[in-house]
């Protein structure tokens, strides 16, 4: 712990000076640009879906279906949902776009993420023991954890669960719950009963695999195994770059940990170097951004989750010129060295021992 | 039966829409489509085309608008929740119509008149804009201050309005549609001075024209206060007993007339109220703590007494959904968990136990918990 807690409460009134800047100016230009998104989503979805069909063609119009349903599935995951679903558009008092009403294409239930997402993870985030998201207590991440020997394959099990991100997300409560197994924590508060989280997964959950491998499949026909093949395959994108940007957001090699003693009471100075040390940006141009809902600033998002995310690009200098003030490190680099650094991260800790995160 | 069915069809058409699109109806997907023209518009309500805009007096906004077809039409005296997108964000309020139903008969247009406040967010945001906005979202028309059908063979009984200001819309309008006069009918019109009063022209040329409509114009500026019981004694057209109220105003004014009225023996049930605005009830007391709980998150805000907890809540950077901000269009409807609330319309206070409340017009009356 470097700085006093004087330092903190500056750099707190210096991070909340940036915020106030860009909340208070918000208004038709982020309006539009939400929309837009919206729009696009919907023009990529619709013809995606009708393009996969008109496969008979030529195959080629299949696989643009399938990359044009796959970026649909983003769009909507990551620059829309993920956002909204932080409330960083409820200021517009629009049905559509409101936190409290809003659903995505994705297995897990929108309540479900915002409890243990927005709440969980974004509050606690990199406490070892409080944030589940730094492992999801299937990988080992740091020495913070004893090694076991399943970490051995933890390789195969990461793959295993980039594949099926979907669905990994939308069980993650109910593995935190002990709903179905484990021994139940007798310390656990629970805000939601377990057959409403139930009856969230399958509900949810079922819908979404009869869109994709009923609904739509039958719809379409004698094509309906180039539509069920091609669901599958856009489900399969999709899953495979949430978890590689998120991945890349908080698995980095330079990336902090934190133990449940050095976080109790802490203000919110605090709170913030540890939102800056725990989280990892990387570059990229303006649609690579975009594709990644913005999350490829995660520090900014982790600092201001509640900030309509086109504005993290803009305010990423500010913070980082701060953070230098202070003497914080910011973890940036190019998506593939971020990534490079998660992978050996992984195979890392995948053996025991290995070297104390810093905090 | 039928109930059973469209309810199992309501249910069915919900799932599935959800199941597809992942939202309670497939407008809602579908809105960035249908309405990539015209964003303005808010999803849940009508779309109205404005025709033409203009001043009645310097305050007072009239815009006329043509709902789109499905738009289900209004008794006069009604009003709808008008809803304008307004640098990035839907802001409502409610207004009376103030055309004629003939008017919507005929050329199938209403018409809103707008007092134009200065603090005021919609009206200021609406006279703003008026000049670049071609649509506005409406709600269909609500509310039951109407005029009481009269019943052929019952003895007539004549009909006493009371305006104040703007609150002359729903009365105008009524006036306005009247085909058939069959008794007197007096309007006392309460304006600061005659250069405030919208439709005074047109309110002149039918007490000309309509022996059985006595228009009473009250410039308070001049004159003072409406007496309205001193002057109905005065009055030899109508019985002050056996006569139907209309009074439109600010909530204080109409209470006062309708105590006055009910102690001189009118039945209460013949005395209809509309009130304009929200009524702040001038209380006092120490701040108190309201914990607003979203999803398990729990933020804790300082609920300062007679505030409405919507207010409160916007102050200290939260964002619940809202709407017509004066308790018409429940959208802001939540559930208390614990405490008692004080409804600032009807100054009642609520138990202590879990019910729904209306953000926009509760405050905290104790300590609070509140599902957002």
């Amino acid at each position: 712990m470097k700085l006093t807690e004087q330092q903190l409460s500056e750099l707190a009134a210096e991070l909340d000076q940036v915020k106030a800047n860009v909340m208070n100016q918000l208004g038709d230009k982020e309006a539009r640009y939400i929309r837009r998104m919206l729009l696009t989503q919907r023009l990529s979805a619709i013809s995606g879906r009708i393009l996969m069909v008109l496969g008979f063609v030529t195959p080629w119009l299949w696989v643009f279906g399938v990359a044009l349903l796959a970026l649909a599935k983003i769009l909507d995951n990551m620059e829309i949902g993920h956002n909204v679903l932080h409330g960083q558009y409820d200021w517009m008092n629009d049905p559509v776009l409101h936190s409290k009403r809003f659903e995505w294409d994705i297995a897990c239930d929108a309540g479900s993420w915002k409890r243990t997402h927005n709440f969980e993870h974004h509050t606690y985030t990199n406490i070892i023991g409080k944030d589940r998201d730094f492992g999801y207590g299937l990988l080992r991440l740091s020495n913070d954890f004893r090694w076991r020997l399943r970490n051995l394959w933890q390789f195969v099990t990461y793959l295993l669960l980039s594949t099926l991100f979907q669905w990994g997300v939308s069980y993650h409560e109910l593995a935190g719950e002990r709903v179905f197994f484990g021994k139940k924590k007798a310390d656990r508060v629970n805000s939601v009963s377990h057959s409403d989280l139930k009856k969230a997964f399958f509900g949810k959950g079922a819908r979404q695999l009869f869109k994709d491998y009923v609904f739509f499949p039958l719809i379409a026909g004698p094509m309906w195994l180039w539509v069920l093949a091609g669901n599958v395959l856009a489900n399969l994108i999709r899953n495979l770059w949430t978890s590689t940007v998120i991945f890349c957001g908080h698995f980095t090699a330079d990336v902090h940990t934190f133990t449940q003693q050095q976080c109790e009471g802490e203000s919110r100075g605090h709170w913030y170097y540890r939102q800056i040390l725990g989280s990892s940006n990387f570059t990229g141009p303006r649609w690579f951004h975009i594709l990644t809902g913005h999350l490829s600033c995660q520090i900014e998002h982790h600092l201001y989750p509640d900030m309509p995310a086109l504005h993290y690009l803009t305010v990423a200098p500010q913070v980082q010129a701060i953070a230098k003030k202070y003497g914080i490190a910011y973890n940036s680099g190019s998506f593939l060295r971020q990534y490079a650094t998660v992978v050996g991260r992984i195979i890392r800790y995948s053996f025991p021992g290995g070297k104390a995160t810093p905090a | 039966m039928n109930e059973t069915i469209s309810l199992w069809g309501q249910r069915l058409y919900r799932q599935f829409s959800l199941m597809l699109a992942n939202q309670p109806k497939l407008s809602y997907y579908l809105q960035p489509l249908l309405r990539w023209n015209n964003a303005e518009l808010h999803p849940d309500y009508y779309s109205a085309r404005i025709v033409d805009s203009g001043w009645e007096t310097e305050q007072i906004l009239s815009v006329w608008l043509e709902p789109e077809p499905s738009w289900t039409g209004f008794t006069p005296g009604q009003h709808l929740l008008v809803t304008l997108l307004h640098q990035g964000r839907y802001i409502s309020r409610s207004f009376s119509i103030s055309s004629s139903s003939g008017l919507f008969a005929q050329q199938k247009q209403i018409r809103i008149s707008c007092r134009i406040q200065p603090q005021g967010q919609f009206t200021k945001a609406l006279a703003a804009d008026i000049a670049k906005l071609t649509h506005l979202s409406i709600s269909a028309a609500t509310g039951d201050f109407v005029l009481e059908p009269q019943t052929d063979g019952a003895p007539q009984q004549s009909i006493v309005m009371v305006a104040a200001g703007s609150g002359i819309t729903p009365l105008w309008s009524m006036l306005n549609s009247l085909r058939c006069w069959t008794s007197p009918v007096v309007l006392f019109y309460c304006v600061k001075n005659a250069a405030q009063a919208a439709f005074l022209t047109e309110l002149r040329l039918l007490a000309a024209k309509q022996p059985l409509f006595e228009l009473q114009l009250i410039e308070t500026a001049s004159t003072g206060r409406l007496n309205l019981v001193q002057q109905l004694k005065e009055n030899t057209k109508v019985s002050l007993t056996n006569a139907l109220y209309y009074l439109c105003g600010p909530a204080a004014m109409s209470r006062q007339y309708k105590d006055d009225l009910i102690q001189q023996g009118v039945p209460s049930d013949a005395v209809h109220a509309e009130r304009f605005g929200l009524e702040l009830a001038a209380t006092q007391g120490p701040v108190k703590q309201a914990l607003l709980i979203e999803q398990g998150k729990v933020t804790t805000i300082e609920a300062a007494a007679g505030v409405p907890l919507l207010q409160a809540a916007e102050q200290q950077g939260l964002s619940p959904r809202f709407g017509c901000r004066i308790g018409v269009c429940y959208q802001c409807v939540c559930q208390k968990k614990s405490g008692q609330v004080l409804n600032l319309r009807t100054g009642q206070i609520s138990g202590d136990g879990p019910e729904q409340i209306q953000l926009c017009i509760s405050a905290a009356h104790s300590d609070l918990q509140i599902e957002l």
